[in-house]
């Protein structure tokens, strides 16, 4: 499958941190002939692995999470549905929103709003709290309770399409196209000669603190480790963004960073003419799976490649693809670059 | 028949101005069934049948074509469209959604900045429509300005979705279900003579009804609407205006319209002849093409018909259906009684 057509696929799957299971499912069955082994771990994490069969052979662990934010049910006040936060969700997207609730059998939702014609100005301009909104799931309050009892999780009912030249626009961009990245990379690493072991390794429950992914670098104990997540690219009204989308793959530059690792990405962005622009990561934290990755067990030499992307944490997330395919091209050209 | 009819014209894009789409479709389904049709400059399509009897009075029913949406303003240097709102819109209900641009159907979304980049301050509050905007995928001013103009009409998302105990959520079912109604009652036998306009520009004044009004010249008119429903948790009382599930509403006022008693009357006598749950709105807002067709030349006797409908004026529409049905066999009963 096609890069963009995988993207498509993996943002139209219902997988809040915590609920992953059909995006597992999905990679799991996608990969089964790309990998020497397949496993899953006690949190869930998709972990796929290619041996070069040398000895002495690095473990070189490529990462992108498969949760996207979403919701949980909490209770229900006349039929309709209360609930809480899976992850950072932007509250100002929630009014008059179109949401799947996971239930068996899922159910369509609606987040209901008061009507424009009985607010004031004052009320029209503030963002409504959450614990005031509601899931409409024109049951009543018995069936609603049946249907979907507290702990049914809930993502945005929306999938992904294609924007413009070249773009994707969609829910859960962050991170399934990454995801889709490091697939294709993998697939692409899985057909050659190579001086490295390879693992694919779609982590859970990112979205809430890095869980899935601090004890799959445990158990995994990589050499050295890839992680693909997504960055602000540049808006309108959000210039403070560090990246453009469609200028490549941004590279990471920082202490969450293994310096020599990200020099090396960049000298072979350069060499290979891969669009690539460096990024600026202050802190400690670069708010990805690199923050647990890099402090796993005695320590993992990390790199962090981001896909720049629009409207983080909406429906309507939007990426390039070019940006990523230039992701794919560097990881490739990484790998390959290896020697015994 | 009626919902099917509902649906496909809730697809339609008719945003105020420019409801060029919804009229031609209309037009077709009505043209075998009519005794005389007329348009005119503000775009009004209105229809004449013969009933099996000619009442002493001239019956107008009225539904609008006409949707709330956006119209762009300008476009920026980067490629991205500012807007304002053609109809009243709540500003919370367009941030993170797709629109759909122009007569070439542009996919848009309404971009914002991250809510990771936002202060705490900026979360509360929402954006001001002016520092909104629409994000084609364009890659600059000239790019943009080959798929879209300025003075182009944007539209809501129009996916339609059944669901729940009987409801459904779509785009525009203000006033797409009065005009569902009036196209199932022309395609039927009539029991008395009655004229039917389908008015534009009711979102930004009741336009097209002041000249359609003056053309047909009524002794007596039905406003068939969708209504103001804010039965959602957190509203108490009066507050709710209406309920969906409580029957068909026979509102006595609104902000523009006193209705005629008597109408009003014979209206509550049928449905509760006929076993048609009826309410009325508990607060005075909203308004009607009704107030210009009172007004219209020597005066018309006025009642309004209307389906009330949660979440009106956003992308997310939710009505349900049997009342949808009852708004029909209500104003069936009526046109019967004017012949007697």
């Amino acid at each position: 499958m096609e890069l963009a057509e995988l993207t498509k696929c993996l943002s139209g799957l219902a997988g809040p941190s915590g609920f992953e299971e059909s995006v597992r499912e999905y990679i799991s069955s996608y990969l089964h002939h790309a990998a020497d082994e397949i496993r899953t771990d006690a949190l869930g994490n998709m972990i796929a692995i290619k041996r070069c069969g040398k000895p002495g052979a690095k473990l070189i662990l490529l990462d992108a999470h498969m949760d996207e934010i979403g919701f949980i049910v909490t209770g229900a006040k006349d039929g309709f549905l209360s609930f809480g936060m899976l992850g950072g969700v932007d509250q100002r997207m929630l009014p008059a929103r179109e949401v799947m609730v996971l239930s068996d059998p899922p159910l369509y939702g609606v987040i209901d709003t008061m009507p424009p014609h009985v607010l004031t100005a004052e009320e029209k301009s503030k963002a409504i709290e959450p614990d005031k909104l509601f899931i409409d799931v024109g049951l009543t309050q018995e069936e609603a309770l049946k249907a979907a009892p507290q702990g049914t999780p809930v993502v945005y009912a929306a999938g992904c399409d294609d924007l413009g030249q070249g773009q994707l626009c969609g829910k859960a961009l962050d991170d399934r196209a990454c995801a889709a990245v490091i697939i294709k990379a993998f697939e692409r690493l899985a057909d050659q000669e190579l001086n490295a072991d390879v693992c694919c390794l779609v982590s859970t429950q990112e979205e809430v603190g890095h869980r899935g992914a601090t004890v799959a670098a445990f158990g995994l104990e990589p050499d050295i480790a890839i992680v693909v997540d997504v960055t602000h690219g540049k808006t309108p009204d959000g210039r403070e963004a560090l990246t453009d989308c469609g200028k490549g793959a941004a590279i990471g530059i920082g202490p969450n960073i293994n310096t020599a690792l990200a020099r090396q990405l960049i000298a072979l962005a350069e060499e290979k003419k891969i669009p690539y622009q460096p990024e600026a990561v202050p802190g400690g934290n670069s708010g990805t799976n690199a923050h647990a990755i890099q402090v796993a067990r005695t320590g993992v030499v990390t790199a962090l490649i981001s896909l720049p992307l629009k409207y983080m944490h909406t429906p309507v997330e939007v990426v390039h693809i070019s940006d990523m395919e230039a992701i794919v091209d560097l990881i490739a050209a990484y790998v390959e670059s290896l020697e015994v | 028949m009626m919902l099917d009819t509902l649906e496909t014209l809730c697809c339609l894009e008719g945003v105020s101005g420019g409801e060029d789409e919804v009229r031609d479709y209309i037009l077709e389904r009505v043209l075998p069934c009519a005794d005389e049709i007329r348009t005119d400059p503000l775009g009004n399509l209105m229809v004449f049948k013969k009933g099996a009897v000619t009442p002493e009075k001239r019956i107008m029913l009225c539904a609008h074509m006409d949707e709330v949406g956006l119209i762009v303003t300008s476009i920026t240097e980067d490629g991205y469209l500012r807007f304002d709102q053609a109809g009243g819109i709540d500003r919370r209900v367009i941030i993170g959604k797709k629109v759909f641009v122009g007569p070439g159907r542009i996919l848009g979304v309404v971009g914002s900045k991250a809510v990771h980049m936002t202060t705490a301050e900026q979360r509360k509050k929402l954006p001001e429509m002016r520092d909104m905007f629409i994000d084609i995928g364009a890659k600059d001013k000239a790019e943009a300005e080959k798929q879209v103009h300025i003075g182009d009409l944007a539209a809501f998302d129009d996916r339609v979705v059944r669901f729940g105990d009987g409801f459904v959520k779509a785009k525009a079912i203000d006033d797409r279900v009065g005009c569902a109604t009036m196209v199932e009652l022309i395609e039927s036998e009539l029991p008395c003579d009655c004229w039917f306009a389908f008015t534009t520009q009711e979102e930004v004044g009741s336009r097209g009804a002041t000249v359609a009004a003056r053309s047909i010249q009524p002794d007596l008119a039905l406003v068939l609407e969708g209504t103001t429903a804010a039965d959602i948790p957190g509203t108490e009382g009066a507050g709710r205006v209406c309920l969906l599930g409580s029957g068909v509403v026979l509102p006595f006022m609104d902000r523009g319209t006193i209705y005629d008693k008597d109408l009003r009357a014979t209206l509550i006598r049928l449905a509760e002849e006929n076993g048609i749950s009826w309410q009325t709105k508990s607060m005075i807002a909203g308004g009607t093409d009704g107030s210009v067709v009172q007004r219209s030349g020597a005066g018309t006797e006025v009642a309004a018909l209307s389906v009330a409908v949660r979440n009106i004026h956003s992308p997310a529409c939710v009505a349900k259906i049997s009342e949808c049905e009852d708004q029909l066999k209500l104003v069936r009963l009526f046109l019967a009684e004017m012949a007697k």
